[in-house]
């Protein structure tokens, strides 16, 4: 019984982690760029599913605004902030994107408070039974049941529609695509938009999950996310899907079994380094 | 005057830490997330030694020595992994460290060791001999920059492959620069148990370890001048700009990144570009 | 005599493909050797076994005597054995001059120790603008590479290799990429270069300038071996032609 526990408790973070560094591993596969301040959109979702939900009594709506917002605030990061960077060494990029995300936890801070904030009328409270005596929380149901959908959509939007064909092409191989004639800007702009729309989605979970959304939310994606995606292979969708799966179930399992000896996220990256001397090029990166 | 002494004390200090990340980082190449780690490595050997009563002169070699040991470790992982992964790599080590010492009574866990005993230099004596170890490391990576040694690193951080191409042995140089930059970070955290007389398990974190790297960046990677600089001012910009209290992470994060949009290669190249358009006018 | 070079029934095996069966070539001192093949004859393949890039599971390659079997690219290189690669890769971020220099400079990089005690560079740099000027670059030798057209990193790849005093000089597809008047004189300096006393073996596509200025070449198609010998002889054997044509 608690093995199932524990393992559905690592699925429903392992989603999390997934759709958080699903974002990230666009960012790579495109720009070579670790987006840390991805992070800090991961935390405005949860800000903006909060407040809408709190302003209007619909959670739905909530998920949808904080989608659209975030996902253009991460095109205007794009633009102000990585644009002028491309042909920089990448660590430059690295950094401007760490200060970037430790002024965005400043910013949430001073804006709407240190203590973050909670929903009014908290949705989806309660639970079912799966089998006798084991409880699954609606939100967790949630969790893992949106995770599968924004993935199937993800993967039927760019296996079938004309605009996801040159997104993944541009992914690729950018100058084979640019022959054929793909704007390379506006897939640029299509892939933050997307990467940070399924951020905000995992922040207006995990805001439900926790029934809170502090500033610091993010701190522990920023550099989690960067974990799972190179475990993954940096780039492979794939990859980061797995790895997402496989951290948040050694997490759940470790911290109970090996909890006294290495903290969670020492265990994390303990398991990532021994992933990578085995594998330097990650689970299912390409040498 | 006190006031002076320790803020003296926690400058050379962080320019000695800041050009031992520069040694690995800017000299060689290899970037690395988790400095703060190494740091950590020789601040709780050296707070281990103090509380036993053994003289902070004899803990700062030993601490070196340790620190060092786990470089060569991760040394090792460098040449196993690169670029990005490596960097990540690095972030690992700092994450396991924080990690370990958390859940190790003898290290103090959680609260850390607090109550080292102040040493028989005295504080001026103390600050000196901060001075002189951060000015000895700098004359020590000025060499380098000088010597052949550092014509084989700028080829390894411009282009492992080539490097071997021109028969230069790539592993034995990269572990020499993480040994060496990493043994410079353990004094540098012998030093800060002496500074601050507690050690404690949030002190060497992966935040630390990203303020040592926006140090190297900021006065320009591999710059050794602009390096020192960089570092003297970061390390107590925090206390100089107290006047906007509560916005004081948020007016230190803006610059980095003003700093990283706007002149990317630090203070170094800031200052080259306006001297050779100087040069260029008066020519 | 020993050859400078030997390859001794090489076969490299990736996966279930073979792609270099049982491939033999020797280069005496002082020969210079076109090496060719049409696409896919494993030519790229077996000059990463003698670079070490990729290990053979059969076979050795010698260099003069000496078994290179288990060296890394950089042992290999201070064996005598220097590269200059298709795809030109300078060092970016120093002067031509420097780029050469690096290498003018083995016994001073051999490992850290060394090179932390030697500071003076001027006669690697001296030997450095020599061998540009041999090649033709003394004019930009203070030029930053990144600036270069192509057709002058082809000639400092060139230089570069020169400097490391080598036994054996391999050129990986040096002609390819540049126009019909650069590929030519870049022929030239390579046939100099071997009138100096220098062995070469040349990897080179272009059959025609191949044919003009080696005296020998060898021929592999599918991997395996095909012909070896006096240059004008070979490249009329009806199996060579075949080979290139494409027939059956």
């Amino acid at each position: 019984m608690l093995y199932l526990e524990l393992l559905f408790q690592g699925i429903v973070q392992g989603s999390i982690y997934a759709l958080i560094a699903l974002g990230l591993t666009l960012v790579y596969g495109l720009l070579r760029i670790l987006h840390v301040a991805h992070a800090a959109l991961f935390t405005l979702g949860g800000y903006v599913g909060v407040i809408v939900t709190n302003a209007t009594g619909s959670f739905t709506l909530a998920m949808v605004v904080a989608m659209i917002t975030v996902g253009l605030i991460g095109v205007l990061t794009y633009k102000l902030a990585y644009e002028p960077l491309l042909d920089k060494p990448p660590f430059i990029a690295l950094i401007a994107s760490i200060a970037l995300f430790i002024a965005a936890e400043e910013v949430f801070r001073i804006v709407f408070g240190p203590y973050g904030l909670s929903y009014a009328q908290p949705p989806l409270q309660g639970g079912f039974e799966i089998i006798n005596g084991f409880f699954l929380k609606y939100a967790e149901a949630l969790v893992i049941c949106i995770s599968v959908v924004m993935l199937l959509l993800l993967g039927w939007f760019s296996a079938y529609t004309r605009l996801g064909v040159s997104w993944r092409a541009t992914v690729t191989d950018p100058d084979m695509a640019r022959a054929f004639g793909v704007n390379i800007q506006n897939v640029r702009y299509l892939n933050f938009f997307v990467g940070s729309a399924l951020a905000a989605v995992a922040g207006v979970l995990v805001a439900l999950l926790n029934n809170l959304v502090e500033p610091t939310m993010g701190s522990v994606a920023s550099y989690k996310a960067l974990a799972i995606i190179v475990l993954g292979g940096l780039g492979s969708i794939r990859g980061t899907l797995i790895a997402s799966m496989a951290l948040g179930v050694i997490e759940s399992f470790g911290t109970i079994y090996i909890g006294h000896l290495l903290d969670r996220d020492a265990l994390a990256f303990g398991f990532l380094i021994i992933v990578l001397m085995v594998r330097p090029q990650g689970l299912l990166g390409s040498k | 005057m006190a006031y002076e002494i320790t803020l003296l004390t926690t400058m050379s200090i962080s320019v000695l830490f800041a050009l031992s990340l520069n040694f690995i980082t800017g000299f060689c190449g290899q970037i690395s997330l988790g400095h703060a780690a190494f740091m950590g490595v020789g601040a709780y050997t050296a707070a281990i030694m103090m509380k036993a009563s053994v003289s902070l002169l004899v803990a700062i070699p030993v601490a070196a020595v340790f620190a060092g040991a786990l470089g060569l470790l991760v040394g090792f992982a460098s040449l196993r992994v690169r670029h990005d992964f490596l960097a990540i790599t690095t972030m690992g080590v700092v994450f396991l460290f924080v990690g370990v010492v958390r859940q190790q009574e003898f290290l103090g866990g959680e609260v850390g060791i607090s109550g080292i005993q102040r040493s028989e230099l005295g504080r001026t004596g103390f600050l000196l001999l901060c001075i002189s170890l951060a000015a000895l490391f700098a004359g020590f990576s000025l060499l380098v920059k000088r010597s052949w040694l550092g014509f084989v690193f700028d080829s390894i951080a411009d282009n492992e492959d080539v490097s071997r191409v021109i028969g230069i042995d790539v592993a034995k140089y990269k572990l020499f620069a993480f040994v060496v930059g990493t043994a410079a970070a353990g004094v540098a955290g012998a030093l800060y148990a002496q500074h601050f007389r507690y050690v404690g398990p949030d002190s060497f974190g992966f935040v630390e370890s990203i303020s040592v790297l926006a140090m190297v960046v900021v006065g320009g990677i591999g710059s050794v001048w602009g390096v020192m600089f960089a570092a003297a001012v970061l390390s107590v910009l925090p206390l100089l700009i107290q006047f906007v209290d509560d916005y004081k992470i948020l007016v230190y994060s803006a610059l980095l990144f003003s700093m990283m949009r706007f002149a990317p290669d630090g203070l170094a190249g800031i200052v080259n570009r306006s001297m050779n358009r100087i040069k260029g006018r008066s020519s | 005599m020993t050859p400078v070079l030997e390859v001794k029934d090489v076969t490299v095996r990736f996966g279930g493909v073979i792609a270099v069966d049982k491939a033999s070539v020797s280069i005496e001192a002082g020969e210079l050797i076109g090496f060719v093949g049409p696409n896919g004859a494993g030519k790229t393949t077996l000059m990463r076994v003698i670079t070490g890039i990729v290990k053979p599971q059969q076979g050795s390659v010698t260099l003069e005597g000496k078994d290179l079997t288990g060296l890394s690219i950089n042992q290999r290189v201070r064996a005598g054995l220097a590269l200059a690669q298709q795809i030109v890769q300078p060092l970016r971020g120093m002067t031509v001059l420097n780029n050469v220099a690096l290498a003018c400079g083995t016994a001073k990089t051999a490992n850290p120790f060394k090179a932390i005690k030697s500071f003076d560079k001027r006669a690697e740099r001296a030997t450095a603008l020599a061998l540009l000027t041999r090649v033709g670059l003394q004019d930009v030798a203070d030029n930053e590479p990144s600036k270069l057209p192509l057709g002058y990193l082809k000639r400092l790849e060139v230089a570069r290799a020169l400097a490391l005093k080598p036994r054996l000089l391999l050129l990986d597809e040096p002609l390819a990429g540049l126009n019909q008047s650069e590929a030519s004189s870049l022929a030239d300096l390579i046939k100099t270069l071997n009138h100096d006393g220098l062995s070469i073996l040349l990897i080179e596509h272009n059959l025609r300038e191949v044919m003009r200025v080696c005296p020998k070449v060898y021929v592999q198609d599918l991997g395996k071996s095909l012909a070896f010998g006096e240059a004008k002889k070979i490249m009329s054997r009806p199996d060579v032609i075949a080979a290139y044509l494409g027939k059956g």
